[in-house]
């Protein structure tokens, strides 16, 4: 078990820069997730950490060791690859006791230590057969009881569950979860699917473009986004995000569109008239009204029942946005509908910088009370 | 001739699609798949067997029958011997220099052609600027004719113009005359061979080695594995199709290997370096003596049938 510290850590390929500058602290035990969109080095911040790429630039540290000049083998790390990267000529009991033949352990302790991994993944049945006579889902086990086997200070994932379908995706989640509980180790794990993240992570660090744009443990990336992109990354529908500027309205003030939206700003907002500002409120925080407690009427456009709740795509003003509704008797595409959003679940960001406004924290609403 | 063509050795892999081509319909045999096989059989079965029969079985056949009569090649051969030929083959000096020759080039392919290929592909598979150049000039001597290899490759050897006398007269030695001594013609001979074939091995190594995903590298670095032990782990474990694949054309390539030695040495000097097919030619061809040059014919075919069929079924039989 180790802390893993990443300090202003570079990468470039050539000329083309591709991390730019990420620091993180992961604790002993912690289950990291890094998450972001296809391309934004996630991949290649994972392989750094495990040896694989060379550090461009900064600071790697596992336990108390600067290891930016380790070996791979060296870092005390095991990592699962996407494609799994089983031996194709060895069988899962020789692809998962590998390590322990290289440092030349005797044949008890492999033996023991492949039994133990087996048993924890439920292997035992298929130690003799080869990897291309298993099922998807069975190499991606055996994948992780190679890294346990080894039993390092740090555990690599790298979209470990893309190649599975849906059904067993879900089910090799939970014994990824199960297993870290199990054995305590820290890992990190990357996926660009952010509902592996939010279900599986102890924090999350979400990245784009080479850059950390928000750390946090779910629930907190989910409540206070720090900015636009961790908005609508985060959250599945994604937030509904509306552009427009602060307005004096009757008495307090008011979020105006150009279109003509007048949409109530939480209680406490610190920004001045004028400001223009993206408005943002999660579809799950938007509940059907009636006319007289409505913030504001929408039409109706699709209907999505998914079972427990029901998506509705409503256009409102020019904009278009969602709701996800639990039990009300929901009209049909064409017809209006009135909408109460839930005030103290508003968000609001900075148009220019896309940076969140503080003021508009919900756990600080109040607090700051200059709304004129 | 013509004869020489038609009793040409290294004839025996076209052997193969003609037998595979049959293969399948008779593995797919149940009694149910017949109706939909047989308009195949019928379609595509009498040109296979015909072309098999027309120009493998009879001139074979052909060459068998010839190599039980004393035959010059004109007329038509009436002096029938029996297996005299084969005895004269079996009592020659010449022929059994041959032998050890071919067997010594299949040696020194298997113990130096191939290694060197694998180590230089190993060098150059890797995605660094130059490798492609480097893997051209490597692949260079193959692309050559094998006459024009030959040709070269006796200038150099010279031992008054050629570049190893010069570079022998430059560091003061006694100038070698390497094809005209009859205990080291044979090494330069070999020494052509690696130059002239290593880079068509190279290139299937390359292949090979380019077929290996590169994060079961990864994944044996994590492990722990020293750069010997991926090779011995990783590397060599899944290139064996390859390599059984090499060995195979290095076998059936030195059997058949003439066209490079003709211009080189001619297979002296005194039949020192005659392999099996420059010694047919010699001794067949161009003495007129079309009935021994059968007899060769025949013994050649015979051990190219039994190495190569039986390198199949005991190494190659999963690829
Ligand atoms: N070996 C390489 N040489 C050059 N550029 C590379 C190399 N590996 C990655 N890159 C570039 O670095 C950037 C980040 O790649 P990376 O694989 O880390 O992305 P990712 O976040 O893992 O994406 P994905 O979700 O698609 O796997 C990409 O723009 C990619 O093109
Ligand atoms: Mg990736």
């Amino acid at each position: 078990m180790a802390r893993i510290a990443l300090q202003s850590v570079r990468k470039s390929f050539g000329y083309h820069p591709v991390l730019h500058g990420v620091s993180i602290d992961i604790e002993d035990g912690e289950f990291v997730i890094l998450v972001g969109p296809s391309g934004c080095g996630k991949s290649t911040l994972l392989r750094m950490i495990a040896g694989l790429e060379e550090v461009t630039a900064g600071d790697i540290r596992i336990g108390d060791r600067v290891v930016n000049d380790l070996a791979p083998k060296e870092r005390d790390i095991a990592m699962v690859f996407q494609n799994y990267a089983l031996y194709p000529h060895m069988t899962v009991a020789e692809n998962m006791a590998f390590s322990l033949k290289l440092a030349g352990a005797p044949k008890a302790e492999k033996d023991a230590a492949v039994g133990r991994a087996a048993e924890i993944l439920g292997l035992a049945p298929l130690l003799g057969r080869y990897p291309k006579e298993l099922s998807g889902g069975q190499r991606q086990r055996v994948a992780m009881g190679r890294a346990i086997v080894r039993d390092p200070s740090v555990f690599l994932f790298d979209e470990p569950l893309s190649n599975l379908d849906a059904k067993l995706r879900v089910q090799m989640r939970g014994e990824i979860k199960s297993l870290h509980q199990r054995l305590k180790t820290t890992m990190v794990y990357v996926t660009h699917d952010q509902i592996e993240a939010m279900t599986m992570a102890d924090r999350i660090v979400v990245m784009n473009g080479g850059r950390v744009e928000q750390i946090g443990r779910p629930l907190d990336l989910y409540e206070t986004p720090a900015n636009l992109f961790v908005a609508s990354f985060i959250g599945s529908p994604s937030m509904n995000l509306i552009e427009g500027e602060v307005a004096r309205g009757d008495g307090r003030p008011l979020f105006r569109t150009t279109d003509g939206l007048a949409l109530p700003l939480p209680d406490g907002t610190n920004a001045a008239p004028g400001r223009r500002l993206v408005y943002g409120v999660r579809p799950e925080h938007v509940a059907p009204a009636a006319e007289a407690d409505a913030d504001a009427t929408a039409t109706i456009e699709l209907v999505e029942p998914t079972g427990a709740e029901t998506q509705v795509q409503m256009r409102l003003g020019e904009h278009l946005a969602t709701g996800t509704f639990r039990d009300w008797p929901i009209g049909r595409p064409g017809e209006r509908i009135g909408l109460r959003l839930q005030r103290d679940k508003i968000h609001l960001f900075d148009q220019e910088t896309g940076e969140r406004l503080d003021a508009a924290r919900p756990r600080t609403a109040g607090a700051a009370g200059r709304a004129a | 001739m013509a004869q020489a063509t038609s009793l040409a050795p290294g004839k025996s892999p076209l052997v193969e699609p003609a037998a595979q081509s049959r293969a399948p319909a008779r593995r797919s045999g149940g009694l149910r798949n017949i109706g939909r096989t047989w308009p195949v059989l019928v379609l595509f079965l009498p040109p296979a067997i015909l072309l098999f029969t027309l120009f493998v079985i009879l001139p074979i056949g052909e060459a068998g029958w010839y190599s039980l009569f004393d035959w010059s090649g004109y007329g038509r051969p009436d002096e029938f011997i029996g297996l005299k030929n084969f005895e004269l083959l079996w009592r020659s000096g010449a022929f059994r220099t041959a032998l050890t020759n071919n067997g010594l080039i299949i040696v020194i392919s298997l113990a130096l052609q191939l290694p060197l290929a694998l180590w230089l592909a190993t060098l150059v598979s890797h995605r660094i600027p130059g490798a492609t150049v480097f893997r051209l000039i490597f692949f260079l001597p193959y692309v050559l004719a094998d006459v024009a290899a030959g040709l070269i490759w006796r200038f150099i050897y010279d031992g008054d113009y050629g570049l190893v006398a010069s570079i022998a007269s430059l560091l003061g030695f006694e100038t070698p005359y390497v094809l005209a001594d009859r205990t080291i013609a044979i090494y330069a001979v070999l020494a052509v061979i690696v130059w002239k074939y290593f880079g068509f091995h190279m290139m299937l190594f390359i292949a090979g080695l380019q077929s290996i995903d590169k994060s079961l590298y990864e994944a044996a670095d994590i492990d722990g594995a020293t750069g010997w032990q991926k090779f011995t782990n990783v590397t060599l474990p899944l290139l064996s199709p390859t390599i059984r694949l090499s060995v195979f054309f290095a076998v059936v390539g030195s059997l058949q290997l003439f066209d490079m030695i003709m211009p080189l040495t001619g297979g002296g000097p005194s039949n020192s370096t005659q392999t099996m097919v420059t010694f047919l030619y010699t001794y067949g061809i161009t003495r007129m003596k079309v009935g021994f040059g059968s007899a060769i014919g025949v013994v050649l075919f015979v051990i190219c049938v039994t190495l190569a069929f039986g390198y199949r079924r005991i190494f190659m039989k999963n690829d």
